[in-house]
C-alpha cells in the first residue's frame, strides 16, 4: 500500500532518496556544480574587482560595480526586459496553446512531423532568417506591399526598427518553445474525458476551461518558464529588429564585455541578475510545494 | 545498472571527437580573423605553394577577440586586430615582434601605412588593409549639400539616420564637431562632449556597425555614418549613395595582421604575411572588399573602377588615425549615449 | 432515453467543427513560421551579392555553396555538436527529471533552481566564464569543450519538458511493474520512459535547435577544428552576408521538409 504523500508526485517529489537516487542524480548534480556553480563563482570573484584596459580583472576589493547596478538607468532597463518577455509569453501561450492542442489530438503518425514542422524554420541561420524578417517589415518591405493593395488609407506602416518588431521578433523565436511542452501534456489527455464532458452537456467554452485547461497546466506552465525566462538575457533581436535604440538587460550585460570592456561591471550585472532569478524560482517553488501540501 | 555503460561510450566518442584537434603542430598556422575577410583563395593559394596548413578560426569585432584572447582561449599565430585594439594589446604585451627580414614585401607598402601611431616604430604590426568612417548621403531623398556631422545630426533629419553602434565613435564625432583634439581626451573635453552626443542619440533611427548599408539600402533612413567599405559597396550598388569625408574630421582605421605573443609557429606566420603582401594576393583581397588598400604595388593592379570608388579612395577630406584610449571617464559617456 | 442519444450525436459534429478551427489555426501559425523562411529561399536564388536589394534570378550562390569547403565543414561540426548535445541532454535531462520527480531530494529546491540558471544565464557570461574555467583546467579547446557548454544550456530544456509530462503520470504504472518483480531501474527503462515519448521528443527537438544555432559560448569554447557555422555566419559581417548562406538555409529546410513529407508517403504506400 502507498500513501497518499506518495501518489502524489509533486512538486517535493515522492518518497525520500535513498542512496541509489543519489548515485543515479550524481552526474546531474557534478555538472550544475563544474559547469554551473564553478564558473558562477569565478563571476562573483570578478564582480568585486577593478578592471585594466583590455577589460581584464585586477584583483582588488570593491564594491563600486554594485553600487552601479543599483543606478536607475539600469533598473529601468531590467525592468523593460522583464516587460518584453511577459507580453513575449502572453503572446505564446494565446498563439501556441492552439497549435499544441491540434497536434496533441491528431493522429499519431502526424504527430511527430507536425512538431518537426514547427522546428524546421529555426534550422536556418539566425542571422538570415533575420535579414528575412527585415525584408519583410521594412518600409518598402513585403508586408506594406500587401498592405498598399489592400488598404491604401493606412499608408505605410513604420514597423521596422520599432518595439513592435522587436516584440515580432520575439514571439516568432520562441514560440516553439511554448508549443513543444505544452503539446506533451496534451497528448497525455484522455479523450474520453473530453467526450464525456461533452457527453454531460458542457460547451465547448466549458469543456476548455474546466477540463483542458486544468489538465494541461503542467504544461503550460512549462511552455512559460521556457518562453519567459531565456527571452529576459535575448539582445540578438533587440539589435537586429530594434535598431538597437532600446537595450534590453541582455544587450547592456553584453556590452560591458564585448564593448565597454568592463568585464566586473559586466560580471557584477550578471551576478545580481542571476541572484534575482534564483531567488525568485526558488520561492515560486516552495509556494508551489506549500500549496500542494494545502491543496492535497 | 544500465546507466553507466551509456555514459562510459559517450566519454569514448567524445574523446575521439577531442582527439583531431591534438594533431601535431609542423607546417601549420592557427590564423584568428574575420572570415570571409582573408578570402579563401588566398588560404588556398597560400597552402598550395607552402604546404603549410592553415586552421582559420573566425571572430566577427575586435571585442571578441580580445576577450577569447584575454580569457586564455585558443593558441594563434596570427590575428588580425584593428589599429586601437592592437595598441592596447601592444602595451599589454600581447604581441610579439615582427622580424622584418622574414618580410621583404614590406616595400610594398605605401610610406602613410608604415609606422602609425598605434605602432610607431613598426615593430608589431603589418597594415592590411584600411578605411575610414564617413557619411553617406542617399542624393534622392537628401537634396541639400552635406559637409559634416553637424549637416547629418539636424531635428529634420530625426528617424532618417543609421549610424554605428559604437559609442566610442559617436563620441570621437562629437569631439571633431566641437573642435576638441580626439587624441589625449580629457575629463573637460568628454564633459563637453555629453551633451551633444545625448542630442544626437535622440536622432538615430538604427544602430548597426555590422551591416548598416542594410538601413540605407532598404529605404528605411536616408543618411548614415559608416564604415567607408559599407559605403564602398553602396555606391557599387546605386551611384545615388554618396560618400562624404566629414569636414570637422575623420578617423582613418587600419586593420593589421600581428602575432601574438608566445606564438608557436612565428616563422609560418611570417611566412603568410609576406604572402599576403605580394601585389598579386592583396589585388583579390582588394577584389572581395573594397577597402583601402596600403599597398602601393597592388594598387598599380587594380581596375580604374576600382579605383574611382570614392569611399575606397578618398580624394579629399581630413584624416587623422586615432589613438582610441580607452579610459574609465570614455566608458561613463558611453554608458550615457546607450541608455539615453 | 432520446437525450443521451441527442447529445452524442451532436458532440462529435462539436468537436468535428473545433478541430477544424483549430486546423486552420494552426496552419495560420505554420504560414507566420514559415513566411521568413519563404523569403529566404526566395533571395537564394538573387543575382545580387547583397541579400536586401533584387536584381535577378540565378542558381550561381548554389553553386558557390556546393564548391565552399569551409563552410560545408562549419555545417558538419554543427551537427556532430547538435547531435551529441541532444543525445548528452536527452539522457541528462530525462534521467534528472525522473529522480527529481519521484524522490525527495534534501535540497531538491535548490538543485531544481540551479538546473534552471542556464535558461536564463546570459550566453556571454557562460561562454566567458566556462572559457576561464577551461583555460585553468588545461583543457584544450575542441568538440568536447563546444558541447560541454551546448549541453549547459540545452539539458535544462529537455528537464522542464519531461517534468511537466510527469506531473499527473499514475504512479501505479510505475508500482505495477515494480510489484511485478522489476527493478526500479527496469521499471523506469520500460514504463517510464515509453510514457515519457512525447516529452523526450519535444525536449530533443529543442536542444537540437538550440545547440544548432549558438553563437556566443560556442564561440568560447571552439577552436578552428570544431567551429560551428553560426561562427562563421556572424564573422562575414565585416564584408557582408551574401545570398551563400541563404542558399545553404534553403538546402537544410528543403531537404528536412522533403524528409517529413516524404516518409509520410512512404508510411501510406506501405499501408495502402
Amino acid at each position: 500500500m502507498t500513501t497518499g504523500a506518495e501518489r502524489r508526485g509533486g512538486a517535493g517529489g515522492g518518497r525520500r532518496a535513498g542512496w541509489r537516487a543519489w548515485v543515479l542524480l550524481a552526474p546531474l548534480l557534478a555538472w550544475l556544480l563544474l559547469f554551473i556553480v564553478v564558473p558562477a563563482l569565478v563571476l562573483l570573484v570578478y564582480s568585486f574587482c577593478e578592471r585594466d584596459e583590455l577589460g581584464r580583472v585586477v584583483y582588488t576589493f570593491t564594491a563600486e560595480n554594485y553600487q552601479r547596478v543599483l543606478d536607475p538607468v539600469y533598473l529601468r532597463i531590467f525592468g523593460r526586459s522583464i516587460g518584453y518577455a511577459a507580453l513575449t509569453t502572453l503572446i505564446c501561450v494565446g498563439v501556441g496553446f492552439p497549435v499544441a492542442y491540434y497536434i496533441g489530438r491528431s493522429p499519431e503518425g502526424l504527430r511527430d512531423r507536425l512538431l518537426l514542422l514547427i522546428m524546421v524554420p529555426f534550422w536556418t541561420s539566425f542571422l538570415i532568417r533575420t535579414y528575412a524578417w527585415i525584408t519583410i517589415l521594412k518600409q518598402e518591405g513585403l508586408l506594406n506591399a500587401v498592405l498598399q493593395a489592400l488598404a491604401p488609407a493606412l499608408g505605410p506602416l513604420d514597423l521596422l526598427y520599432t518595439p513592435a518588431a522587436v516584440l515580432i521578433g520575439l514571439v516568432y523565436g520562441y514560440l516553439p518553445f511554448m508549443i513543444l511542452p505544452i503539446y506533451g501534456s496534451v497528448e497525455k489527455l484522455d479523450g474520453a474525458i473530453i467526450e464525456a464532458a461533452h457527453d454531460l452537456g458542457a460547451g465547448p467554452l466549458r469543456v476548455f476551461s474546466s477540463v483542458i485547461i486544468p489538465l494541461t497546466l503542467p504544461g503550460i506552465a512549462a511552455g512559460t518558464l521556457l518562453v519567459f525566462v531565456p527571452s529576459i538575457a535575448m539582445f540578438a533581436i533587440t539589435d537586429l529588429m530594434g535598431g538597437a535604440r532600446v537595450p534590453l538587460i541582455g544587450n547592456v550585460i553584453q556590452n560591458q564585455f564585448l564593448q565597454a570592456r568592463d568585464w566586473p561591471f559586466g560580471a557584477a550585472l550578471g551576478v545580481a541578475f542571476l541572484v534575482l532569478f534564483a531567488v525568485t524560482y526558488w520561492g515560486l517553488l516552495r509556494f508551489r510545494e506549500r500549496g500542494e501540501e494545502a491543496g492535497g | 545498472m544500465n546507466l553507466p555503460r551509456p555514459t562510459r561510450r559517450l566519454a569514448s566518442l567524445l574523446l575521439a571527437l577531442a582527439l583531431p584537434v591534438s594533431v601535431p603542430a609542423a607546417g601549420v598556422l592557427n590564423l584568428f580573423g574575420w572570415s570571409e575577410y582573408v578570402p579563401q583563395t588566398v588560404i588556398d593559394g597560400f597552402t598550395k605553394e607552402t604546404g603549410i596548413k592553415v586552421n582559420f578560426e573566425t571572430y566577427a569585432s575586435n571585442e571578441e577577440l580580445i576577450s577569447k584572447l584575454v580569457a586564455g582561449g585558443g593558441r594563434y599565430d596570427l590575428v588580425q586586430p584593428s589599429d586601437y585594439a592592437a595598441e592596447v594589446m601592444i602595451r599589454q604585451k600581447l604581441l610579439a615582434p615582427l622580424d622584418s627580414a622574414r618580410l621583404p614585401n614590406l616595400k610594398n607598402l605605401l610610406p602613410d601605412f608604415l609606422r602609425r601611431p598605434h605602432d610607431p616604430e613598426g615593430r608589431y604590426t603589418v597594415a592590411y588593409m584600411s578605411g575610414t568612417v564617413g557619411i553617406v548621403v542617399n542624393t534622392e531623398k537628401v537634396k541639400e549639400p552635406i559637409k559634416g556631422y553637424r549637416d547629418v545630426f539636424q531635428p529634420k533629419f530625426k528617424n532618417r539616420l543609421v549610424v554605428l553602434n559604437d559609442s566610442r565613435e559617436i563620441v570621437s564625432w562629437a569631439l571633431y564637431t566641437l573642435g576638441l583634439p580626439v587624441n589625449g581626451i580629457s575629463k573637460e573635453s568628454l564633459a563637453k562632449a555629453r551633451p551633444v552626443v545625448a542630442e544626437w542619440v535622440k536622432l538615430v533611427k538604427v544602430f548597426d556597425s555590422d551591416s548598416p548599408k542594410t538601413a540605407l539600402l532598404n529605404g528605411d533612413v536616408d543618411l548614415g555614418v559608416v564604415w567607408s567599405g559599407e559605403a564602398a559597396i553602396l555606391w557599387n550598388q546605386n551611384k545615388k549613395f554618396q560618400y562624404v569625408i566629414p569636414a570637422e574630421g575623420a578617423h582613418q582605421f587600419i586593420d593589421v595582421l600581428a602575432i601574438p605573443a608566445g606564438a608557436k609557429n612565428q616563422a609560418e606566420a611570417h611566412q603568410f604575411i609576406n604572402y599576403i603582401l605580394r601585389p598579386e594576393v592583396s589585388k583579390l583581397i582588394s577584389a572581395a572588399f573594397p577597402y583601402t588598400n596600403p599597398n602601393a604595388a597592388a594598387r598599380r593592379l587594380l581596375s580604374p573602377q576600382e579605383l574611382a570608388n570614392p569611399a575606397s579612395y578618398p580624394k579629399e577630406g581630413k584624416l587623422e588615425s586615432q589613438e582610441r584610449e580607452m579610459r574609465r571617464k570614455e566608458r561613463r559617456i558611453g554608458g550615457g549615449a546607450q541608455a539615453a | 432515453m432520446s437525450e443521451p442519444v441527442q447529445s452524442s450525436s451532436r458532440s462529435p459534429s462539436g468537436l468535428r467543427v473545433t478541430r477544424a478551427v483549430l486546423g486552420l489555426w494552426t496552419g495560420g501559425v505554420l504560414l507566420f513560421l514559415y513566411l521568413p523562411v519563404l523569403v529566404l529561399v526566395v533571395y537564394s536564388f538573387n543575382a545580387s551579392r547583397l541579400n536586401v536589394v533584387w536584381e535577378g534570378f540565378t542558381f550561381g550562390w548554389y553553386r558557390e555553396v556546393w564548391s565552399n569547403g569551409p563552410l560545408w565543414q562549419a555545417a558538419r561540426n554543427s551537427l556532430v555538436v547538435a547531435l551529441v548535445t541532444t543525445l548528452v541532454s536527452v539522457v541528462l535531462g530525462t534521467v534528472g527529471g525522473w529522480l527529481l520527480h519521484r524522490y525527495r531530494f534534501r535540497g531538491g529546491g535548490a538543485i531544481e533552481t540551479l538546473a534552471a540558471i542556464p535558461m536564463v544565464m546570459p550566453e556571454i557570461l557562460m561562454g566567458i566564464s566556462l572559457l576561464i574555467l577551461f583555460a585553468a583546467a588545461g583543457m584544450e579547446l575542441g568538440f568536447t569543450t563546444v558541447i560541454i557548454g551546448h549541453v549547459t544550456f540545452c539539458f535544462p530544456f529537455v528537464l522542464v519538458a519531461v517534468r511537466a509530462r510527469l506531473q499527473g503520470l499514475d504512479p501505479a504504472l510505475e508500482e505495477a511493474a515494480l510489484d511485478l518483480g522489476a527493478t526500479p531501474i527496469q521499471a523506469f527503462w520500460r514504463v517510464i520512459v515509453p510514457n515519457l515519448q512525447p516529452a523526450i521528443v519535444a525536449g530533443g527537438l529543442m536542444a537540437f535547435t538550440l545547440s544548432w544555432d549558438e553563437l556566443i559560448v560556442t564561440f568560447f569554447t571552439t577552436s578552428a577544428a570544431s567551429a560551428t557555422l553560426p561562427i562563421r555566419v556572424f564573422g562575414m559581417a565585416k564584408v557582408g552576408l551574401n545570398p551563400m548562406l541563404n542558399a545553404l538555409s534553403a538546402l537544410f529546410v528543403t531537404v528536412t521538409v522533403a524528409f517529413v513529407l516524404f516518409s509520410a508517403y512512404l508510411k501510406r504506400l506501405a499501408r495502402g
